[in-house]
């Protein structure tokens, strides 16, 4: 492992910026001297999120050249995974205490009745689907953050691969992949509550009584710490001979075919793996939102998450990190209302209008003229100190 | 001298036409041999079905001691198999040092997990020196290999087909672009290289083929025009024919 | 049928006899009945009146229903009108207008009953008026409220009708009221095989309505009935809906649901136990119903009825469905019409689904053709595509804005958004995507980024409601061919827009200089460029061709669709679809791939009809698998030019 780290002082330096993060956030948090608001935890806890799956992008699409368009559908799947359970287990709460004050003690039926008019009132049923199953889990809903977009991806990029839809045909396929999953959750009789999504996730069973600014660095913590060993895991695969495989891949397929490598099952293994850290990256980012509806998973999203890695720096790992954390933090301030009007004398600029055209053509400038993006500085800083 | 590879009456056509024709050859092992033939003969599509790029209409391909047929078996796995590829343009990954580009072709565990968790072993280095050697490369090993000279990452490459330690080589024109001096150490190799494999080198420079010294056959319109020594061929009157004709 | 005709002779045979009489001595010899009519005195002077012949007698009866008819002190009979405390007088015979004080006359009310009854007469007047508009009006009114008094009537005035159109229609409608009240039986069935081949939701009612039933419950299969037909429960019923026809049939006890049983608990709690079982107990079923049968052994609370209960007493009787008709020879007729009827509905359903899937593979042909050019033939992928739809949308609406005249308009907008979006298209390839040509990854990010900025652009410029873009009102309504098959004159427009577009395309790309230049550039740049071509020309071209068609797409689309800001994005990923599905760098890939996609979807939607969101997710679906098995698409490319 010392070697591990030795050849790559970057990883070292990044698990140091971030410890010195944490710890720096938590002094200012209202745990510390409270500069900083429990909302605004929320909102950096969210973004070390962000960062993670940035990095699970960076790795697909940087190292191996698959721009996937559907990553996102992966975290949404890992939001709802969890979701369902903080959702099913809080109305479980607010139910038994209610009928509590009945003079018969109800029947499980009734309990489950209950829960089922309470979650699914909204869609006009009260049935539990069958998707519901293991809701009242925690463990068994944990595991399906990581085997739903585990399984997924890897049928969907079984079928992809071996059929070698490569290139742009590949991301398209992966945003339809999205758009099928997102027009499917928008339906009412989906089963997980159409448009109106899974809400209340910021409450967590169990926890009722613990303030929101705890549970709130709880999750930063959370967060954090599943950046640092998603990190430490991606920059492990990409730094070995594993990398090198994926990096020739994307580079050139078929010439490491001829050197006798299966190339398909590198692309499902990369596909599926990161597919899985972008489900425990949703899984952490969603409680923490409070809420998650299919709008989330819009195939935009996605397009989102490869514009963060472009912007960030294609093909190194603190790129993403930094591309995601800075697209989105600057996304919150602008649309948030953070940034000032600019007073044109005929026209005001108001941010929240023209973040997105501001933000579009970004890309464009950034696509064009700096294609190693934000990270691609370091370079710069390094050669020529 | 036994056979390695049998093609035997293969046919395939693009869009109706006929870029392989009944084509017939036997590749012996070790053997160096030497394909030549005009634009269009089909040298690069005999490369393509042999490696499993492009599937043949009709005919057989028998590989080995086991007469197994590579019909139907994918490119990684004809790789495996034992035949590797040097294609005409030098197609080195020019992102990764020399040395990552020869340990991703050594003869090792193909699996995706086994490359995960691959350890780099003493053996393994000492084999990438050896080769790094054989192919004059052994200073350049830390260079990335973008930063070659266009007769280095020939070289490169062929030095990426020795790691794979195949029974046979294609090598789809190595001295192209090549100084005179470069050219004599490929020839080197590629002699060297045969004494142990069978090697198929497709050329249009008849010097080189000349240098070489092998067996030659001659493609014309996807299927076997003659073959011999390149004297015996060279004074035959079709070649000289296509040859003039063009 | 043959009691009708001669009704009608006697009827018309008797007309000459009285027509001396004029209006008003016909209604002196029924004042009484006339002044205060009931229902069963006012078919008198009904018939008189109706033999009479008369002229006036259907303005009349009009009057008289519509208590327009006011009586003088002297008995005489007057239309008027109030106006204050006068009346404004028109003589019946003569018309001749006066004006009177209210005080000498009074009004004749007649009471519901009666009016519906001098309706009913009226209508055999207005069938029969010369004013084809009051015939027209007649017809539509009984085809609205058929009953059995107007099918006299009604076959009467077939015979005299000038009209072919509305005669037809009379026919028609005298038929269904045939099938319906015709007097014997085979009459009807008559009537009914007539209808074997009306496919019109008219007749398909009337044979609904003949073919009702209703559930019926007893020990045994009643004999004297007209059976549909034997209802197994938990086969044709759930055995809930069966015991609840044995409970309203007052044949079962009615089942206690567990929310009654919960409320006999609660009320009957004894110390902290209810029949012995302790409370804490009661959190099962099983639990409630044990303490509940203790309650009920001690004559607390009714008897429960358990499930054993219920199949017992289903097992006891029988279920069935009763025809409303009782005439078995009818229904059976209804039966068979109704299926005939039901074969050529499907058959026209066929059609018109066709019809509408042919409409919706031209839209997506429509929004595809110019990526099948841009993506298509040149490679490039444009996410901002889907916004130049939405450009050439917004330039039609922003000309009519301008030019009130929606003809005018649209001829105006067509040109014109082919003109901004072209210069927009060529813009973004010299400014973007020129530099990108081999990046195709990050030509996908950049329009992207392109196609983001102008979304949200358009929506600060126009707001994010929908804008109407109107189509001229010689597109309005739809061709009809039947009941059951018709089609938008908008959509036909699309579709033949469409056509004209792929003539053009075809046109421009095989047969003009530019198409065989842009053939060249694409297969080989070097090549073409030494050859005198300039491929950055043909590429700047080539991307203004395919974004000027995404223009007049989205003018066609905007009449058809809403006009939004997003309006693009809903058809970007269905127009990659039909592409990649058709077979890219091919103009009849493109169209097989529209007609595909279009076909599925309209076909998913058939058989889910309530939900197009699943249809959307079924279909990209199988286009997730279909590229699958054919990774090239539709019309592949073949040989090395496919190779990379």
């Amino acid at each position: 492992m010392n070697s591990f780290f030795l050849r790559n002082p970057s990883t070292l330096w990044f698990l140091m910026g971030l410890g010195l993060f944490t710890i720096g956030v938590t002094i200012l948090s209202e745990a510390g001297i409270g500069f900083l608001s429990t909302s605004f935890i929320k909102i950096l806890g969210k973004t070390l999120c962000l960062c993670l799956i940035a990095v699970a992008m960076d790795v697909v699409w940087g190292y191996c050249g698959i721009l996937s368009l559907g990553h996102f559908a992966f975290f949404g799947i890992g939001g709802y995974a969890v979701g369902m359970w903080l959702m099913y287990a809080r109305t479980e709460g607010i139910v038994l205490d209610s009928l509590a004050a009945q003079t018969i003690p109800p029947t499980p039926q009734e309990i489950s009745d209950a829960i089922g008019n309470q979650i699914f009132g909204v869609v006009g049923s009260s049935e539990f689907p069958l998707v519901w199953a293991f809701a009242d889990s925690l463990f068994l809903q944990l595991l399906m953050v990581v085997l739903v977009p585990g399984l997924l991806a890897l049928v969907f990029g079984w079928l992809a691969f071996r059929s070698r839809v490569t290139g742009v045909y590949l991301s398209i396929l992966t945003q339809a992949m999205t758009l099928a999953l997102s027009l499917y959750l928008f339906q009412n009789d989906s089963g997980l509550r159409g448009n109106n999504g899974l809400s209340g996730l910021q409450n967590i069973p169990g926890f009722e009584t613990t303030p929101q600014a705890t549970i709130s660095l709880a999750f930063f913590y959370a967060s954090a710490l599943a950046l640092a060993l998603g990190y430490v895991l991606f920059a492990w695969v990409v730094s070995g001979k594993m990398g090198s495989v994926i990096k020739a891949i994307r580079d050139n397929e078929s010439r490491v075919r001829f050197l006798g490598y299966h190339v398909e099952s590198y692309k499902l293994l990369v596909f599926t793996l990161t597919a899985i850290i972008a489900g425990i990256a949703g899984a952490l980012y969603y409680p923490q939102a409070g809420i998650i509806n299919p709008a989330e998973i819009a195939p935009i999203a996605s397009i989102y998450l490869a514009v963060w890695v472009a912007i960030g720096g294609r093909g190194r790992l603190y790129g993403a990190v930094i591309g995601a954390a800075f697209v989105s933090l600057l996304s919150s301030w602008f649309t948030g209302g953070g940034a000032p009007a600019i007073n044109l004398g005929f026209y005001t600029v108001n941010w929240t209008d023209w973040w997105l055209v501001l933000l579009g053509l970004s890309f464009v400038a950034v696509t064009l003229f700096f294609p190693k993006g934000i990270g691609g500085l370091f370079d710069y800083l390094v050669r020529k100190p | 001298m036994s056979t390695l590879l049998e093609v035997s009456g293969v046919s395939v056509s693009f869009d109706g036409f006929r870029a392989i024709n009944n084509l017939s050859i036997q590749i012996g092992e070790p053997e160096l041999r030497a394909i030549i033939g005009p634009n269009g003969a089909g040298k690069t599509t005999f490369m393509d079905i042999i490696t499993g790029k492009t599937r043949p209409d009709t005919g057989r391909i028998i590989w080995g001691d086991q007469n197994i047929s590579l019909l139907g078996m994918s490119e990684s796995q004809i790789a495996m198999a034992g035949i590797g590829r040097k294609f005409q343009k030098p197609t080195v990954f020019e992102d990764q040092t020399v040395r990552a580009n020869l340990a991703m072709a050594l003869r090792n565990p193909r699996g995706p997990f086994s490359v995960l968790f691959d350890q780099q072993t003493r053996a393994g280095a000492d084999r990438i020196a050896e080769i790094a050697a054989e192919i004059g490369l052994t200073d350049s090993l830390a260079r990335t290999s973008g930063a070659l000279s266009h007769g280095q990452k020939q070289w490169l490459e062929i030095g990426m087909l020795l790691a794979q330690d195949p029974r046979l080589l294609l090598v789809d024109e190595p001295a192209a672009g090549m100084t005179s001096q470069e050219r004599a150490h490929t020839t080197d190799l590629l002699k060297r290289a045969a004494k142990t494999r069978a090697v198929v080198v497709v050329e249009h420079d008849m010097e080189f083929v000349r240098r070489l010294d092998c067996k030659v056959t001659v493609l014309h319109e996807g299927s076997v025009l003659a073959e011999g020594s390149l004297d015996h061929v060279t004074a035959n009157q079709t070649v000289i024919d296509v040859y003039l004709g063009r | 049928m043959r009691r009708v005709f001669l009704f009608l002779a006697l009827w018309l045979g008797f007309a000459p006899a009285l027509q001396a009489q004029d209006l008003q001595s016909i209604l002196q010899i029924h004042a009484t009945e006339v002044a205060d009519p009931g229902r069963r005195t006012v078919n008198a002077v009904l018939d008189d009146l109706a033999v009479s012949g008369l002229s006036g007698v259907a303005d009349f009866l009009e009057s008289w229903q519509d208590k327009a008819v006011w009586q003088r002190a002297d008995g005489q009979f007057f239309v008027a009108a109030e106006a204050g405390n006068d009346l404004h007088l028109t003589d019946i015979v003569s018309g001749a207008q006066s004006t009177a004080s209210k005080a000498n006359f009074t009004q004749i009310k007649p009471n519901g009953g009666v009016r519906r009854v001098i309706g009913t007469a009226l209508v055999q007047f207005q069938l029969t008026d010369p004013d084809l508009a009051r015939r027209t009006t007649a017809v539509a009114s009984i085809a609205r409220s058929p009953n059995a008094d107007q099918l006299a009537p009604l076959l009467a005035s077939i015979a005299p009708e000038p009209d072919a159109d509305l005669r037809a229609r009379k026919v028609q409608l005298a038929n269904f009221l045939s099938a319906s009240f015709a007097a014997t039986p085979n009459d009807r069935i008559a009537a009914i095989d007539n209808m074997a081949q009306d496919t019109s939701v008219e007749a398909r009612a009337v044979l609904n309505q003949i073919l009702t039933v209703r559930p019926g419950v007893a020990a045994m299969l009643p004999d004297n009935e007209n059976v549909a037909g034997v209802l197994t429960p938990g086969q044709d019923m759930t055995p809930d809906a069966a015991y609840s026809l044995l409970v309203a049939a007052g044949l079962a006890p009615p089942r206690t649901p567990p929310g009654v049983i919960r409320a006999a608990l609660e009320a009957h709690i004894d110390g902290g136990r209810v029949a012995d079982v302790p409370v804490a107990q009661l959190n099962t079923n099983a639990m409630r119903e044990r303490a509940y049968a203790g309650l009920a052994a001690a004559g607390r609370v009714p008897p429960l009825v358990t499930p054993s209960d219920r199949d017992a007493a289903m097992a006891a009787f029988a279920f069935f469905e009763i025809y409303a008709e009782a005439d078995p020879a009818i229904t059976d007729a209804a039966k068979r019409a109704l299926a005939s009827v039901e074969t050529r509905v499907a058959a026209g359903q066929t059609v018109d689904l066709a019809l509408d899937a042919l409409s919706l593979a031209s839209i997506y042909f429509l929004a595809a053709i110019g990526l099948a050019i841009t993506f298509g033939v040149m490679g490039v992928i444009n996410m901002a595509h889907g916004e130049f739809i939405m450009m050439g949308a917004y330039t039609g609406y922003v000309v009519q804005l301008f030019i009130p005249d929606y003809t005018l308009s649209i001829i105006v907008a067509l040109p014109l958004a082919f003109a901004v979006t072209f210069g927009a298209g060529v813009t973004m390839e010299r400014l973007v995507i020129r530099h990108l040509y081999h990046r195709p990854l990050e030509t996908l990010l950049a329009t992207f980024g392109i196609s983001i900025a102008l979304q949200q652009l358009a929506k600060n410029i126009f707001g994010t409601q929908a804008r109407p873009l109107t189509s001229p009102a010689w597109l309005d309504g739809a061709w009809v061919f039947s009941d059951v098959i018709q089609i938008s004159y908008i959509r036909i427009a699309i579709f033949v827009l469409a056509l004209i577009f792929l003539a053009l395309i075809l046109f421009v790309l095989k047969r003009t200089r530019l198409g065989l230049e842009v053939r060249a550039v694409t297969q080989n740049p070097g090549m073409a460029a030494s050859m005198g071509i300039n491929p950055e020309r043909i590429n700047m071209l080539t991307f203004g061709l395919g974004s000027g068609i995404a223009g007049i797409a989205g003018v066609a689309i905007g009449l058809y669709a809403k006009v939004t800001s997003e309006m693009g994005a809903d058809y970007i990923v269905q127009s990659f679809m039909t592409v990649v599905v058709g077979g890219v760098g091919n103009v009849w890939g493109t169209l097989a791939g529209a007609s595909l996609i279009g076909f599925l979807q309209k076909g998913i939607e058939w058989l889910n009809p309530s939900n197009t969101l699943a249809a959307q997710t079924y279909m990209i679906l199988f286009i997730i698998l279909f590229i699958q098995f054919r990774p090239k698409g539709i019309v592949a490319l073949k040989g090395r030019a496919a190779a990379d």
